[in-house]
């Protein structure tokens, strides 16, 4: 307080001093009202006990976690969703990555191939959904047709039920849809990196392979963590396509921890049960974020 | 140390004739810039021998082999880029070590390369740091020590200095000048700066629109230049140019300009130029080749020149007093006190042993 007064501060000082948090007041008021306030209503509600039947809003203490480790569903669902990450992550890296590095040289009707190959990204994931299920018909669908020719007899597979097959769909739709924007932010970082660094490292006699692991790798490796950071995020919360294509089935042999909270949720009405998973997620999602940001942090 | 020969060497970047046929041969040891105002090709030039672009046509010689298939790393060469182009996830020590690495040398080789280069730069004390952390100088000696450290045969440089402050620019200079003296490789060294082309070469390619305009020891070049071009590229201040008439006067020539003035020349530059007798030409002199006249009396060469200062540009140790002759602004290098401000009317003198003539027509020197 001293402080102000000696220099001479007055209302007009403090106001200027205050004016910053002033100007972010409604941004922080918007964050409050559809993030914060969600959050608390689903941890209040996943102490409660509601359902189709019952709305008993009285404390129930940790009943339902108790049910989240009892479930075998959930955790099949879990499981199902962390291998799925696990495989169709590192492939849609791979993929997005080669293509990035292949559009970095000069080819003719570079444009025309990136506004096709973005159209995969830009369409809605329950219309790629969609039109994956068509794609995988085994009546009328082109990609048992093209197997067909390709193996001289009718091929009978059918996609979204045989087991060994129905995963499979799932991710090529997933890897088909995601890996362009993987392509695209790649191609960005990429496209960044200082080109006389690598014209350095050519002359000091470093091999292609060398070069992309020493000089490009570590130059798009803020950009490479985001975007794997996002595309993991986003494939825990894998819902859209297997919805599309199987909607967890046959039985629940694709349900994802989306997929089984969206039964339990809106179908079976487990509202405080459902709420109790989301609030799991949320949180264990958040120390995963706050981890890797930090990581990127000191890579920087 | 290599020899490097250039043989009808072009580059085009799509509608874009960058280099022009270039023909140059570059011996042993020896240290050539390459300089010229930009875009006249000098990069692209200094790019193709390093291979990193391709000659769309002509022959690159180093030490009588073809290379012109040859990818960079294979070329056994060093280069030093504009932007230092350092790796800034490296340290120092690794960023010079890079190379050496790269071409499998024995850890102990490399530890004892690395020191000895740093110590020779006065970098040992970075090798620790991240690129980040250093100053535009010491950037810039990791990149040469990242070159020399590998004992390359040819050292090219891409307008290494630009990137500096004037006084920094000239220590490295000056360090360059003693690294080629230590080192004695073959050097090219690119850049637009006529005072580093002049300072640094031993050869100086003066390059024009992707050609060669000329080439030469630095005051070959300075003292006879053979186009206006080069006569006004090299030299600071810019060579004043004239337009006047050559006229026969008591049986020697005389430079006539519009308002009457005459200057006459010596016998033995009249001699080369009689021909041209009575037709226009362009006179090139130079602000350091006149003076103020004394009473000390005129020795041969020197005419007499009456002008009228309006403009005075002192600079401590010299002045530049601009005067008007023949609707051009000509500049004089006077002593510091020589002038006392705009208005002065005084008689300079002009060293006519060193002026130039030119053909105002193709702008070459008669």
């Amino acid at each position: 307080m001293s402080v102000a007064v000696a220099s001479g501060g007055g209302f007009g000082r403090w106001a200027d001093r205050r004016f910053k948090y002033l100007l972010i007041l409604p941004a922080v008021l918007i964050l409050l009202l559809v993030g914060v306030f969600p959050f608390i209503n689903i941890l209040i509600v996943s102490f409660q006990d509601i359902s189709l039947i019952f709305e008993d809003r009285s404390f129930h203490g940790l009943l339902n976690y108790k049910r989240l480790f009892t479930e075998a569903r959930l955790w099949q669902a879990i499981l199902h969703t962390v291998i799925f990450t696990l495989v169709a992550l590192p492939l849609e890296l791979v993929f997005g990555l080669l293509m990035a590095l292949l559009f970095l040289e000069p080819i003719r009707g570079r444009q025309v191939f990136l506004a096709l190959l973005i159209i995969p990204t830009v369409i809605s994931p329950i219309v790629a959904g969609a039109t994956w299920r068509l794609m995988f018909d085994n009546q009328f669908g082109p990609i048992n047709q093209i197997l067909g020719w390709a193996a001289g007899e009718p091929v009978p597979i059918i996609w979204i039920v045989q087991k060994g097959f129905v995963w499979p769909a799932i991710l090529i739709a997933e890897i088909w849809q995601w890996t362009p924007f993987m392509f695209l932010l790649l191609l960005a970082a990429l496209s960044n990196v200082d080109k006389s660094q690598v014209e350095a490292a050519q002359i000091d006699g470093a091999s292609n392979l060398r070069i992309f692991f020493r000089i490009v790798l570590p130059a798009i490796k803020p950009v490479l963590a985001i975007v794997l950071l996002i595309r993991a995020l986003d494939l825990f919360r894998l819902f859209d396509v297997v919805w599309a294509l199987t909607q967890g089935g046959p039985g629940t042999r694709t349900e994802t921890l989306s997929t089984y909270a969206y039964v339990q949720g809106f179908q079976q009405f487990e509202t405080s049960y459902t709420s109790a998973i989301a609030f799991v997620v949320v949180v264990l999602l958040s120390i995963v974020v706050v981890l890797a940001l930090r990581r990127v942090e000191i890579a920087r | 140390m290599a020899r490097v020969r250039l043989s009808g060497l072009h580059k085009h970047y799509g509608a874009l004739h960058a280099v022009r046929g270039i023909d140059l041969d570059i011996p042993e040891g020896e240290f050539t810039v390459i300089v010229g105002p930009s875009g006249c090709g000098k990069s692209t030039l200094l790019r193709t021998v390093a291979g990193l672009e391709e000659a769309d046509e002509g022959a690159i010689e180093i030490d009588g082999e073809v290379v012109n298939d040859l990818a960079p790393r294979d070329r056994n060469i060093a280069m030093v880029f504009q932007n230092y182009a350092l790796y800034p996830y490296m340290t120092v020590f690794e960023n010079i070590a890079f190379g050496l690495r790269a071409r499998k040398f024995p850890k102990p080789e490399i530890n004892k390369r690395v020191q000895e280069a740093a110590e020779l730069l006065d970098i040992t004390e970075q090798l620790v740091r991240y690129p980040r952390q250093l100053s535009g100088g010491q950037r810039q000696r990791v990149a040469i020590g990242r070159a020399i450290v590998r004992d390359a045969r040819l050292f090219l440089f891409d307008e290494p200095l630009s990137n500096l402050d004037a006084q920094l620019r000239e220590e490295m200079r000056a360090e360059i000048k003693r690294l080629h003296q230590d080192l004695g490789k073959t050097m090219i060294y690119v850049t637009h700066d006529q005072v580093e082309a002049m300072t640094l070469a031993d050869r100086i390619v003066l390059l024009r629109d992707g050609l060669i305009e000329q080439q030469g020891a630095p005051l070959d070049l300075f003292e006879r230049p053979e186009t206006r071009f080069v006569a006004g590229f090299l030299g600071s201040p810019t060579m004043n140019f004239v337009p006047a008439t050559l006229e026969a006067s008591d049986g020697g020539l005389a430079v006539r300009f519009a308002e009457g003035t005459t200057l006459p020349l010596p016998p033995t530059r009249a001699q080369a130029v009689r021909s041209r007798a009575g037709s226009a030409v362009t006179l090139g002199v130079r602000a350091e080749h006149m003076s103020r006249a004394n009473d000390a009396g005129t020795r041969e060469g020197l005419a007499p020149l009456n002008v009228t200062i309006d403009l005075v540009q002192p600079t401590g140790s010299r002045t530049y007093a601009t005067f008007n002759l023949a609707d051009t602004a000509v500049s004089a290098e006077l002593q510091a006190h020589d002038v006392r401000g705009p208005g002065e009317k005084m008689a300079l003198l002009v060293d006519m042993n060193r002026i130039v003539l030119l053909d105002p027509e193709t702008d070459r020197v008669l």
